[in-house]
């Protein structure tokens, strides 16, 4: 894995989630772009590099959003160790399995970071925000195509499959 | 009999061991104090927003850009109608502005509010950036402790409430909105005189907090800020009832207001200073 693309497209999404998102928001609908990066490293890396590249992607996402500092990397850290942990039995080279994937842990991390707001401030609606936890985690895996083959162009020299036996 | 030690490099090498030091790392930003934390997350960010006043500069430039194009695009026979409605717009113009001089000199003897905001200073910021996080409603303006901007400075747009200052850098500020989870915003709604609670849910809407079943509320009625806390100045525009509802059994109406100001479509905001 070579960590210098990682980290040029760590720079790319932060500055794109924190600018230039609302360029392509529909509505309550907007795409989480840093999660499909955490979903396509626990596809491809080892264990070790998956976990530190998915807590820097997470130090990234709480360092352009308010509230806890850390509880980003956290979230992402086990979202990539489950994902990687259940690679094996997925066809992980299918675009069908990227995408639900990712709508999945999309959806389980946006109902946890939900829960989290939910206890510091009480005042999430549950019907709204499960509207907006859904709307936002398919917004995100209609996404993975674009961004999976985007991720594959920088950051891997041969494509999605070779790097398999790793 | 051999012993083995344990090993440094051994350990970094172990996978497991990498992810509990990750997790005890972020566990201790976790539980860091919160002044700690934002000061840490200013200091590291703060070399980013330079660039991203850079990125939303040029976002808006094309946007305006784009705009323009499909306005022209869509407003060309309407053009002359215009123009000559702005001309005599601005006769109007001149006309009005001598008697507003003649009320203004009036208003400064009479009232007592520029003695009292004497102190109150208001500083032109752009936004630079959004919340990456889908729960929360906070931007980044282009201003910070070097222009005299203070954590809870009140945010305006438009004469309407935007936020409150949050976390302060040398250039940068972070605004929690009125939509955030985190806000409440002391309130009053003009029409029925009823004191409410203006609280952020991560939606473009607010809610009302607090507004009892037999209040008088309805669609379009104005909600303003109240200074009952002495932390909001008092009738900054909040925003406007957009539906109440009453169930049965709730000993408070749910009632949801749609903010003055549309976040999205402003590229500035003013801070006002104390």
């Amino acid at each position: 894995m070579r960590w210098i693309p990682f980290f040029c497209i760590l720079f790319c999404i932060s500055l794109f989630q924190s600018t230039m998102i609302h360029w392509i928001n529909f509505g309550p609908a907007v795409p989480d772009l840093y999660f499909p990066l955490v979903v396509f490293y626990a596809f491809i890396t080892d264990m070790k590099r998956n976990a530190i590249a998915n807590w820097f992607t997470g130090l990234s996402k709480d360092l352009f959003s308010e509230g806890s500092f850390g509880i980003n990397s956290i979230f992402f850290v086990a979202a990539g160790f489950f994902i990687w942990s259940v690679r094996e039995i997925l066809f992980r080279g299918h675009l069908v399995t990227q995408v639900l994937i990712t709508f999945i842990f999309s959806v389980i991390y946006n109902v946890l970071y939900a829960i989290h707001v939910s206890i510091s401030f009480h005042t999430l609606h549950f019907p709204t925000t499960l509207w907006i936890i859904l709307s936002c985690s398919l917004y995100t895996s209609m996404l993975v195509p674009v961004l999976f083959w985007i991720f594959n162009k920088f950051c891997l020299s041969g494509g999605f499959f070779p790097i398999r036996g790793e | 009999m051999r012993t083995s030690t344990p090993n440094f490099s051994n350990l970094i090498k172990n996978p497991l061991a990498t992810i509990i030091t990750l997790l005890a790392v972020s566990l201790t930003l976790l539980f860091l104090s919160p002044e700690l934390s934002t000061r840490i997350k200013m200091t590291c960010a703060a070399p980013i927003r330079p660039m991203q006043w850079a990125t939303c500069f040029c976002s808006n430039l094309a946007s305006n850009f784009f705009d323009k194009v499909i306005s022209t695009w869509q407003d060309t026979h309407r053009k002359k109608e215009l123009e000559e409605h702005v001309v005599q717009l601005k006769n109007k113009l001149v006309e009005q502005q001598d008697t507003i001089y003649k009320l203004q000199n009036k208003l400064y003897t009479l009232s007592k509010f520029q003695v009292q905001n004497k102190n109150t200073e208001l500083i032109p910021a752009d936004i630079i950036g959004y919340d990456t996080s889908n729960l929360r409603k906070n931007i980044v303006i282009n201003a910070g402790s070097k222009h005299g901007i203070k954590p809870n400075d009140i945010v305006v747009s438009h004469n309407a409430l935007v936020g409150k200052i949050t976390s302060v850098s040398g250039g940068s500020s972070v605004v929690q909105l009125i939509t955030d989870p985190a806000s409440r915003i002391p309130g009053r709604v003009v029409q029925t005189r009823e004191q409410v609670i203006v609280e952020g849910n991560a939606t473009n809407f607010c809610r009302l907090k607090y507004v009892p079943r037999w209040a008088k509320l309805k669609t379009g009625d104005d909600i303003v800020s109240s200074d009952i806390g002495g932390f909001y100045p008092s009738s900054l525009p909040i925003g406007t009832v957009l539906e109440n509802k009453t169930k049965d059994g709730d000993l408070f109406q749910s009632v949801k207001v749609l903010p003055r100001v549309n976040i999205s479509k402003i590229e500035s905001v003013l801070v006002i200073t104390n």
